[in-house]
């Protein structure tokens, strides 16, 4: 009797412990969480005894100010709207190529490649994902930059630039780096995520429906655009929105080639910044609480906007599996 | 409509007919165009990484560090596998513990939390971990192989929990309690069931993870700096590694240092890739979002 | 294939005999068409058709003439092709990687596997109805039912209204569904989405309905529904329905052809014949044992 008690305390204590070791793991991740939110809320707070949450976010006037007389900082002023607008822009660019093209390729591999081709055609479009981002930066920075500015960039200036100054560029000097370069850069590496996801959500619509739609007398094509593309729109959606938060985070390659210009550019081919580009490129010469402060409040909006994305995608994706994407 | 003969409705193609089909010619096409140029910007990254690097690929790049007479990347390679190591031996163990109990133990209330901290986690970009390390941790310990460790921690950690969690739930139920209606523990059904069930696809995520802290480069910069000193496992100090090199010698204007950028990318992007093609080989379908 | 086709035409006069005769026998049902010539009748008929999944034969020589307006059921143990079979008949079986057919199926005369009939086509006159009920999930139940008008257009909204009532009414779905039309196909019951699906596939007016076990995924009660329905619908259309319930093929069908399987695994028809006779007095022992068993 005593025998079995003992066994059975001891079988417990055992477990609890195992349940406790495990569960430190998962609050390890959630003091890095709560760590990351505690130094970016804590060390962008000088910035905001300066200046308010309302001129970081509309001013495009980055200054670190100049020291009067007395050895104090006065006129500085940190606003983030060229940084912001470079972000936007960017990854808008991006997601403008990679989630057209990412969807139809995907619906090229799950539903027109034989298994024969399907199979290493999604393999290569993954190792895309496995390439470092800085190898893809120096690809840019070394070659592909060029050669967007004398095709795609040139043409785009071409046909559209008299008419919207924004598209516009000289024809005689084309700025060295530029804005839509970065952004196109960002989609080849997004590219491989929304291929990922959307292939994902394209294979999950069942056949008993695709089959439904041929037997009506559809072609292929109807297949995919009436039923495919509806019953997956959710998880389509969500993939493209998982890609946009990694090129709105993506840092080096865009640095490489964005030129890292100040304020925001006259023209989509004339550089500029991203906050994170220009958290690589000004953090080491930031100095002073006020100043690191202005770094902390950059990396804690690229923090916000990526979290609100990752949380966006959490619901829609719970959606859709509720739903079997009906909604 | 109705009095149409089956022989007319079968042979005559309507107009509207001969216009769908055409469309669904042009967006087959189409597709496959997008396809094509899915996988065009890895061949020609690779090419062109190929091209470039080739006349720097010499012994001497491999064995010598920045600062000798036939410079190399030496203490880069080196710096950055030490690096990744030890960054996979922290956060490895961790991230593991932590998919285990969300699979085995947690409460459906915890798992809807800790789920969604791990889908934040994901998101966090790897500049935001760089500038936490380089705020809370390089004035503390210094620019240091430990804050780049911390840093790329934060990024791995969410990868390897997410991996473990997910390879866990394909372990079917059954299994489970089939060993503890044995009188089997907890604990020892998920070490023994559980987890060396899972083994495999626990150690994929952990390589992956590894590949992924690799090529990481916006940390490393604000915390391991680089330095053309040759570092054998004193962290404290700083390292060098390959991204580091690539973004820095890549805005040289030297030649000899451009060319040793593209020569480290193809050695980055070799094991990168060889990682990948050797792993995902072996498990293809796996899914990391 | 092509010529294939033509060879075993030529050469199957056995098969011209039974197809003569299933002509001659007048359709139960004809008179109330009468305005339909002897050549729109929806004559199906089958010459040695085989039907391949790469290099395993699934089907194998099956000739099958088919009595218009009227149905047949397809029977026998699983995996003996009647799926794969009744697949062939609108050209759904070609849209499976590496799976072909060979010999010939005609419909008044056409053949369906001829250059001149698109795939696209053939299935609008021969529908189908799957074995799981697949209403599309994005779309409302009046917009299934239109579904197919819709991807050829030409028909004007107050007509389509027209037919997505007429269907849900032929389905017997109708007063059951017409307050909410715009809910969607999936907020409908089994037995409802079946029946859904089945106005659906005849809002397109085809002039064949194949059906590939349209009960199985369904409760008794909803399958007595969809009988009666599957009865009434034979007035108008032929109709080929596979099933491995004994019971429903001897109530729903006027004809009933017996498959089996052969040592490679490919599935032949045994024999054919009025479904009365098949259940009480079948030619082959194979029959009679395979009925008997089932019926214990």
């Amino acid at each position: 009797m005593a025998g079995l008690e003992l066994q059975r305390t001891g079988g417990l204590s055992a477990d609890s412990l195992f349940r406790r070791i495990t569960g430190t793991g998962l609050l390890a991740l959630g003091i890095a969480l709560a760590g990351l939110i505690v130094a970016f809320v804590g060390y962008s707070n000088p910035l905001w005894a300066i200046q308010s949450p309302v001129d970081f976010l509309t001013s495009a006037t980055w200054s670190t100010g100049t020291i009067d007389e007395n050895g104090q900082v006065v006129d500085a002023l940190y606003g983030a709207f060229g940084a912001l607008f470079g972000t936007a822009a960017t990854s808008l660019i991006a997601v403008l190529f990679a989630a057209p093209i990412g969807i139809l390729a995907a619906i090229y591999l799950v539903e027109f490649a034989p298994p024969r081709i399907s199979a290493p055609l999604t393999f290569v479009v993954e190792l895309i994902a496995a390439i470092p981002s800085v190898v893809f930066g120096l690809w840019a920075a070394g070659d592909l930059s060029d050669r967007l500015r004398d095709t795609i960039e040139w043409w785009i200036a071409l046909s559209f630039g008299r008419f919207i100054p924004f598209l516009s560029e000289d024809p005689e000097s084309p700025a060295a780096d530029s804005v839509f370069r970065a952004g196109f850069l960002l989609a080849i590496m997004i590219l491989p995520m929304v291929v990922a996801v959307s292939r994902e959500f394209i294979r999950s619509v069942p056949i008993s429906l695709r089959e439904g739609y041929i037997g009506m007398g559809a072609t292929k094509w109807e297949v995919i655009r009436d039923v495919i593309l509806p019953t997956a729109r959710i998880g389509l959606i969500g993939g493209v929105l998982l890609a946009l938060g990694r090129a709105i985070g993506e840092t080096v390659a865009v640095t490489m080639v964005i030129g890292n210009a100040e304020g925001v550019p006259t023209s989509l081919f004339q550089p500029g910044q991203t906050v994170a580009s220009k958290i690589a490129s000004n953090i080491a010469e930031a100095s002073g609480e006020v100043a690191i402060g202005s770094m902390a409040a950059l990396g804690l909006s690229l923090f916000l906007l990526t979290t609100i994305i990752s949380l966006a995608v959490r619901m829609l994706i719970r959606r859709f599996a509720f739903t079997g994407g009906r909604a | 409509m109705q009095m149409d003969t089956i022989a007319k409705l079968l042979t005559q193609p309507t107009a509207s007919e001969r216009s769908r089909q055409r469309v669904s010619w042009v967006m087959r096409t189409l597709v496959g165009v997008s396809a094509f140029l899915a996988i065009l910007p890895l061949v020609a990254l690779i090419a062109f990484v190929l091209i470039k690097s080739a006349p720097y690929l010499v012994p001497s790049f491999f064995l010598n560090n920045p600062l000798d007479t036939m410079p190399g990347i030496l203490n880069a390679i080196v710096g950055s596998l030490q690096l990744t190591g030890l960054t996979v031996l922290i956060s490895g163990p961790i991230g593991i513990a932590g998919g285990v109990y969300l699979s085995e133990f947690a409460s459906p209330r915890v798992v809807a939390i800790g789920e969604t901290a791990i889908d934040v986690m994901l998101g966090v970009p790897s500049i935001v971990a760089g500038v936490f390390a380089y705020l809370v941790l390089v004035p503390v310990l210094g620019f240091s192989g430990w804050a780049a460790v911390a840093a790329l921690s934060i990024l791995t950690l969410p990868i390897m929990m997410r991996s473990t969690q997910e390879v866990l739930r394909l372990v079917p139920q059954a299994i489970r309690e089939a060993s503890l209606a044995l009188g089997v523990p907890v604990w020892r059904t998920a070490l023994l069931v559980s987890v060396r069930t899972a083994l495999p696809g626990i150690l994929t995520g952990v390589i992956l993870a590894f590949s992924r802290a690799l090529g990481e480069t916006a940390p490393l910069l604000m915390t391991a700096r680089g330095t053309n000193a040759e570092n054998w496992l004193d962290f404290s100090t700083t390292m060098n590694a390959m991204p580091i090199v690539i973004y820095q010698y890549a805005a040289a204007a030297d030649d000899l240092l451009i060319g040793q950028a593209w020569a480290t990318a193809l050695v980055l992007m070799a094991i990168a890739l060889t990682i990948n093609v050797l792993v995902r080989g072996r498990t293809v379908n796996s899914r990391t979002a | 294939m092509a010529t294939e086709k033509r060879n075993t035409q030529a050469t199957s006069t056995g098969a011209k005999d039974e197809l003569a005769q299933a002509a001659a026998r007048p359709a139960a049902h004809a008179a109330s068409r009468a305005a339909a010539s002897e050549s729109d009748a929806g004559r199906l008929v089958l010459e040695n058709v085989s039907a391949r999944y790469g290099a395993f034969r699934a089907v194998k020589d099956v000739t099958l003439a088919v009595r218009p307006k009227s149905v047949t059921a397809l029977i026998g143990p699983s995996g003996c092709g009647k799926s794969t079979l009744i697949r062939t008949i609108n050209r759904m079986h070609e849209t499976l990687p590496g799976a072909t057919v060979s010999g010939s199926i005609s419909l008044d005369g056409v053949d369906l596997y001829s250059a001149n009939v698109d795939p696209v086509r053939a299935r609008r006159v021969v529908g189908m109805v799957f074995q799981k009920p697949n209403p599309f999930p994005t779309m409302s139940i009046s917009e299934n039912v239109s579904s197919g008008l819709r991807l050829t257009g030409g028909t004007s909204k107050s007509e389509i209204e027209g037919i997505v009532e007429d269907s849900l009414r032929r389905a017997a779905l109708w007063d059951e569904v017409k307050e909410k039309l715009k809910q969607p196909g999936t907020s409908l019951s089994g037995g409802q989405q079946q029946r859904l699906c089945i106005a659906r596939t005849i809002a397109v007016k085809p002039r064949v309905v194949l059906m590939d076990e349209p009960c199985s995924a369904l409760d008794p009660v909803a399958t007595l529904k969809i009988e009666e329905l599957i009865r009434d619908l034979a007035a108008e259309y032929t109709i080929v329905i596979v099933t491995h319930n004994m019971q429903q093929a001897s109530r729903v069908s006027d004809e009933t052809a017996f498959f089996s399987m052969d040592d490679d695994r490919a599935g032949y028809l045994v024999e054919t014949g009025p479904t009365a006779e098949m259940f009480t007095n079948p030619k082959q022992a194979l029959t009679e044992g395979y009925i008997q068993g089932r019926f214990g």
